[in-house]
């Protein structure tokens, strides 16, 4: 079983998908600590729906898709803080409207295209054995960055997912630290939308981050399980699909639903809350 | 002569239509303790957001003599410590009380630091002084709404601000630990060296060390003065628009309805 793994990691495409599979888990992984935190699951189906929308808009206006689905996912996260930040809307409304607005663009542009609707179609799918090395360049570039900004900005985030006004109150540059991740979640989202596809970035931007929520009480441990959990669902992932010959996406996605599932059965955290439920009754 | 640490000149707020505040003056010392009091919709939580700068008001507000707006900067944001109704948090939040508390620290030790020992140490001397020293590293979903509240005093004091906003921290608790809070606030008030702005509706549970009363109803300023004027009974029987008597116990003195 493992001989044709081995061949087939000789191939420089296979080597770039499972390289931008991987990347795509730990990027993804590491923004569904704060999706989960901050109990914004629509964020990552708004996201994924601008960046589609974008990349059909630019194939429409003959623009190269990527730049189009990052300005437009730029754009959703630039008009999603200000407006989230307003009393008289709540967030997941507000997000809801925005996932529904995006999803109707992208269809009216699916359907004015002109052209064959498979580059489009992709975006959903992804085409992981399609990729060049300036996509995986672009991808590797926005994975750094977000590490980069979760180890600089640890303590602030820290604070930010425990109360944004809590946070505001101390100093800490809430506003500024909620913009930020709003505006890599869009990079992120757009980089891996013609790699790994739209459906697959939705998944991976709430399970890992889910499965870390069922084993730990420390944000540190949080993020490091969510990116394992996020980087190994990829990599076995992708090993199931070439091993039981069944689409990618699906093998990936599925796996991730496995180790949440593992997760939640022997969750430690799950007993513990139990545990204190009963002492707390008998009291 | 004490320094003027907040003054508020004709402050009004006004939100879809609805006036929630309007020509509010109020001027809070050094070390001053002062209650906030008046019935539900007064306008004693817009009030108090309106000085830790969470929300948008016409009219002049200075802090430290510097005029704020709603929107602070860090040094303005430091100088004020919240602390508000007790806090709802998911028991399965990865954030042990002592994190918790050491948030409170996070803005103070500025960019790319993490919390300094000296910070740390600080952080279980106020756990230790709010009795919750042996929760330190227990999950803060897990503790009890008073031990809570206990954290997030703790988490406010760590800041070291100068003026103090207390929005019905009591509220919600059961009495012997409403007792506690309170008690636990007025050692605060003892030996920090802070203004307090204390908001409740519970004119029978003051801190003993609050000497000075606002009261409030329909957003307006009703009363502003000592203690004793503001419980007496037709004070009160103004303010609530209900019949209220006042009678003292071990020299302290009791509100009653029927």
């Amino acid at each position: 079983m493992i001989e044709p793994i081995v061949e087939a990691l000789s191939y420089p495409p296979i080597q770039r998908a499972l390289l931008a599979c991987l990347l795509c888990g730990a990027s993804c992984a590491l923004l569904s600590v704060f999706v989960v935190l901050m109990k914004m699951p629509l964020i990552g189906v708004s996201m994924s729906h601008a960046a589609f929308a974008g990349a059909v808009l630019g194939m429409l206006l003959d623009i190269n898709p990527f730049l189009s689905g990052l300005i437009l996912c730029l754009l959703t996260a630039a008009v999603l803080g200000p407006l989230s930040d307003r009393s008289d809307i709540a967030p997941e409304n507000l997000l809801g409207i925005l996932f529904s607005f995006l999803m109707g663009i992208a269809f009216l542009g699916m359907g004015i295209l002109t052209q064959t609707k498979a580059g489009a179609l992709n975006l959903m799918w992804g085409s992981l054995l399609t990729l060049s090395l300036a996509d995986l360049a672009v991808l590797a570039a926005v994975t750094a960055v977000l590490a980069a900004f979760v180890v600089l900005f640890f303590k602030e985030i820290r604070a930010v997912l425990f109360n944004r006004r809590l946070a505001a109150s101390a100093g800490v540059p809430e506003r500024v630290i909620y913009y930020a991740l709003l505006f890599l979640t869009g990079a992120v989202v757009s980089a891996n939308l013609a790699t790994v596809g739209g459906l697959l970035i939705f998944a991976l931007l709430v399970q890992p981050g889910a499965t870390a929520l069922q084993l730990t009480y420390n944000l540190k441990y949080f993020f490091w399980i969510s990116a394992a959990a996020g980087v190994f669902a990829c990599g076995l992932g992708l090993v199931f699909s070439y091993i039981f010959d069944i689409p990618s996406g699906a093998a990936v996605v599925l796996t991730a639903t496995l180790l949440f599932a593992l997760a939640f059965v022997f969750s430690p955290k799950r007993r513990l809350m139990k545990g204190n439920v009963l002492k707390n009754d008998r009291r | 002569m004490k320094r003027e640490i907040l003054t508020l000149n004709n402050v009004a707020v006004r939100k879809q239509k609805a006036l929630l505040l309007s020509g509010i003056d109020l001027a809070v010392s050094e070390n001053e303790f002062v209650g906030v009091i008046g019935p539900n919709g007064a306008g004693k939580t817009t009030l108090l957001n309106v000085v830790a700068g969470f929300e948008k008001f016409s009219g002049e507000l200075h802090l430290f003599g510097k005029a704020e707006t709603w929107r602070r900067s860090r040094r303005a944001r430091l100088c004020v410590g919240y602390v508000p109704q007790m806090l709802h948090i998911d028991p399965a939040f990865p954030i042990s009380a002592f994190e918790a508390v050491l948030t409170g620290a996070a803005g103070r030790a500025g960019l790319f630091r993490p919390p300094a020992a000296d910070e740390r140490r600080e952080a279980l001397r106020l756990l230790d002084m709010m009795r919750v020293a042996h929760l330190a590293h227990r999950p803060l979903g897990h503790l009890s709404g008073g031990e809570r509240q206990k954290v997030s005093l703790a988490r406010a004091i760590l800041q070291k601000p100068d003026l103090l906003l207390l929005d019905e921290p009591t509220a919600n608790l059961d009495i012997a630990v409403q007792k506690e809070v309170l008690n636990l606030i007025d050692e605060i008030a003892g030996r920090e060296a802070l203004a307090i702005l204390f908001v409740t509706h519970d004119f029978n549970l003051l801190p003993a060390r609050l000497r000075r009363v606002v009261m409030l109803k329909n957003g307006a300023k009703v009363f502003d003065g000592g203690i004793d004027a503001a419980l007496a009974g037709e004070t009160l029987t103004r303010l609530f628009d209900y019949p209220l008597e006042t009678f003292e116990r071990n020299g302290k003195r009791f509100v009653s309805y029927d």
